[in-house]
């Protein structure tokens, strides 16, 4: 008997564990709150879910992805990809980025394999800012939420990529280093499992995304709180009334992209439909920076690179938007 | 044999996560979070979930000897990985971080999903947002005037909405379904043609003056609206509630003031403008009104033209 205990403990652990969720389950739908929760909380919650289930897929494959790094690519492939020249190692990591068909939700753990695998940090911040922001599925919602106008989203994507070179460029003269917060050891550290068969290194692929999902995890969970605290609670019609002049609307702008931490892929609309109270700059404010970085995102970096770091990129991040589009204001 | 204590949460947590997915989608209160163009995104999800669970129940035991080597090759060499493979002691901050993700299975699990109601509206802007009017008008514009002498045709074989799944048209439906807006004296706003309608109107309110509409919506009120106006609204949902965008008409009914905000009404009524806080507003004239129960699908979906 013992024996056979023995033998099936992960085929008895695992039915275990489904029969106690499957408990879980049916409890959940007997069950009746005995007292009422305000509305507003039921909002808040069905927001926050919202944005939770609709991160989860893109976090699960970034996890994914970043796992996949980790197992199979070497340093060595590394060095050998990325140019030496920084500028060149940066146009390319945003042309990689733009090419890449990622969403902000699952960049963050990608990002910080890459540089664990030791990818220069100013590469990565590159690629960082142009995944979520430039690729198809972006470029046609923008397209269609702006009256099928070519315009909007060509200027998103053209001043997306001008933003995302410069932040890039800046960071490569100010930091250095990998600016991760636990160091990670560059010295090849897969020689044992070049050894290893495939299906072996298959295995801790995957036991890797699920540490990976895990560290992830708690940051995604907070952050998409803090997002949907912020629609169900902050009245953006009075900001709205605040925002006047050219700077003042594509500040609030800014800020409501950065807080609102929508996707890249959903954002177009809601941007739209702002179009008739702010100008264009505005919006465009509002396009660009979402994407790049928000709320929910600084969260996921903060638990993977230093807080100076993180708030040295935000800084840099906004700046360079708020400067480019003010320039680019008396083209558009 | 050594039994991992934090494994085994995990290993709950993630068939939890595929649990919770599983039932929305089961129990169809999925479409109150995300467009249904994007269920197959998150069933993905919950299946990927259930599979990291099995993956993860294999290393909730490990044999003693040789338990690292096995499981985490890594663990037995330099840590290189930089994260928490959940072997390391359990402590406060870990505590904490366990219960922040198993935060939204609870909520998931026992609070019930809400629909977006008036409250919401208010705080996305209100009629503030409302009218994305554009200034410009489409160039197109002349092109659905060449077909219209070819209408007895068409009109045979126009685009029967319920054969379109998933809201995405071909170009030509979509040249056909505005074309329908454009001669229908009667226009039924239906939740499939809601925003595509809503959106052409607002691109010249003056061609629509007149015609009769036919529409459902929410009740929702704001201060500067005269005492028999309320604005019958709709949540427009790209991907998930968190994006959604509010879409609405200002209508004008005698007893508009004795309608309590949030309920849903079936209206119809004749389209004309007005002016709202210096903006032109698209208002409708209601001749006709009963309440309704909340439809099932609340949410409007916006349509998406295949553009090759």
């Amino acid at each position: 008997m013992y024996r056979i205990v023995r033998n099936n403990i992960i085929e008895l652990t695992g039915i275990m564990i489904i029969v106690l969720a499957l408990l879980l389950l049916s409890f959940s739908t007997s069950f009746k709150l005995s007292f009422d929760l305000p509305p507003s909380l039921l909002n808040l919650n069905t927001i926050f879910l919202s944005i939770l289930i609709e991160a989860l897929p893109f976090v699960l494959i970034g996890v994914l992805i970043a796992g996949v790094i980790q197992i199979f690519v070497t340093e060595e492939h590394i060095q050998r990809w990325i140019p030496k020249n920084k500028v060149l190692a940066i146009i390319m990591s945003c042309i990689i980025g733009a090419l890449f068909p990622a969403c902000e939700c699952g960049i963050v753990p990608i990002v910080r394999r890459l540089v664990g695998k030791g990818v220069p940090i100013h590469a990565a911040i590159g690629f960082m800012l142009t995944g979520p922001l430039i690729n198809p599925i972006v470029i046609a919602s923008t397209y269609m939420a702006f009256g099928n106008d070519f315009k909007i989203a060509g200027l998103r994507m053209g001043l997306g990529f001008f933003v995302a070179l410069m932040v890039a460029l800046v960071v490569s003269i100010i930091f250095k280093g990998t600016q991760l917060k636990t160091p990670i050891h560059t010295r090849s550290s897969h020689t044992l499992s070049k050894k290893e068969s495939l299906s072996t290194r298959f295995w801790s692929m995957l036991t890797h995304s699920i540490d990976e999902f895990f560290d992830m995890g708690k940051y995604l969970v907070i952050g998409a709180f803090l997002a949907a605290f912020v629609q169900t609670y902050l009245p953006a019609k009075t900001l709205l009334e605040a925002g006047s002049g050219p700077i003042s609307s594509l500040s609030l702008m800014m800020g409501l992209a950065y807080v609102l931490s929508l996707c890249s892929e959903a954002d177009a609309f809601i941007g739209a439909s702002f179009s008739n109270i702010f100008p264009t700059s505005a919006i465009l404010g509002f396009l660009i920076f979402g994407p790049m970085m928000d709320l929910k995102n600084t969260l996921m970096m903060l638990s993977v690179f230093r807080v100076k770091f993180v708030f040295g990129v935000l800084a840099l991040i906004i700046s360079i938007i708020f400067m480019t589009i003010m320039l680019a204001q008396s083209f558009i | 044999m050594r039994f991992h204590f934090q494994q085994a949460v995990r290993a709950f947590i993630l068939l939890a996560f595929s649990v919770l997915l599983f039932k929305l989608h089961f129990t169809g209160e999925m479409t109150k979070f995300i467009n249904p163009k994007y269920e197959g995104l998150s069933q993905s999800a919950s299946v990927l979930f259930l599979i990291l669970f099995i993956i993860q129940t294999t290393r909730v035991w490990t044999v003693k000897e040789n338990s690292q080597h096995h499981h985490c090759h890594h663990d037995a060499h330099d840590h290189n990985c930089s994260h928490d493979h959940g072997d390391s002691p359990f402590s406060t901050k870990k505590l904490i971080a366990y219960l922040v993700i198993v935060f939204p299975l609870i909520t998931g699990f026992l609070l019930p999903s809400k629909v977006l109601d008036a409250s919401i509206a208010d705080k996305k802007g209100g009629l503030a947002v409302l009218s994305n009017q554009r200034s410009e008008k489409k160039e197109e514009e002349a092109v659905p005037n060449n077909n219209q002498q070819e209408d007895p045709v068409i009109n045979e074989d126009l685009v029967d909405l319920s054969r379109i799944e998933d809201n995405v048209y071909t170009n030509e439906e979509y040249e056909q379904l505005i074309q329908q807006l454009e001669q229908s004296s009667t226009i039924e706003m239906n939740d499939h043609v809601f925003s595509t309608y809503y959106e052409e109107m607002h691109m010249d309110l003056d061609k629509f003056k007149g015609r009769e509409i036919h529409l459902k919506g929410f009740v929702y009120k704001e201060d500067g609206l005269e005492k028999n106006q309320l604005v019958l609204a709709r949540f427009l949902i790209t991907h998930c509630v968190a994006d959604a965008g509010i879409v609405g008409f200002i209508s004008e009914l005698p007893g508009a003031s004795s309608i309590e905000v949030n309920t849903w009404i079936e209206a119809k009524g004749v389209l004309d403008t007005t002016n709202y806080n210096g903006t032109k507003f698209p208002i409708i004239k209601i001749t006709n009104w009963k309440v309704i129960d909340e439809p099932k699908e609340p949410y409007l979906y916006p349509i998406s033209v295949k553009v090759l």
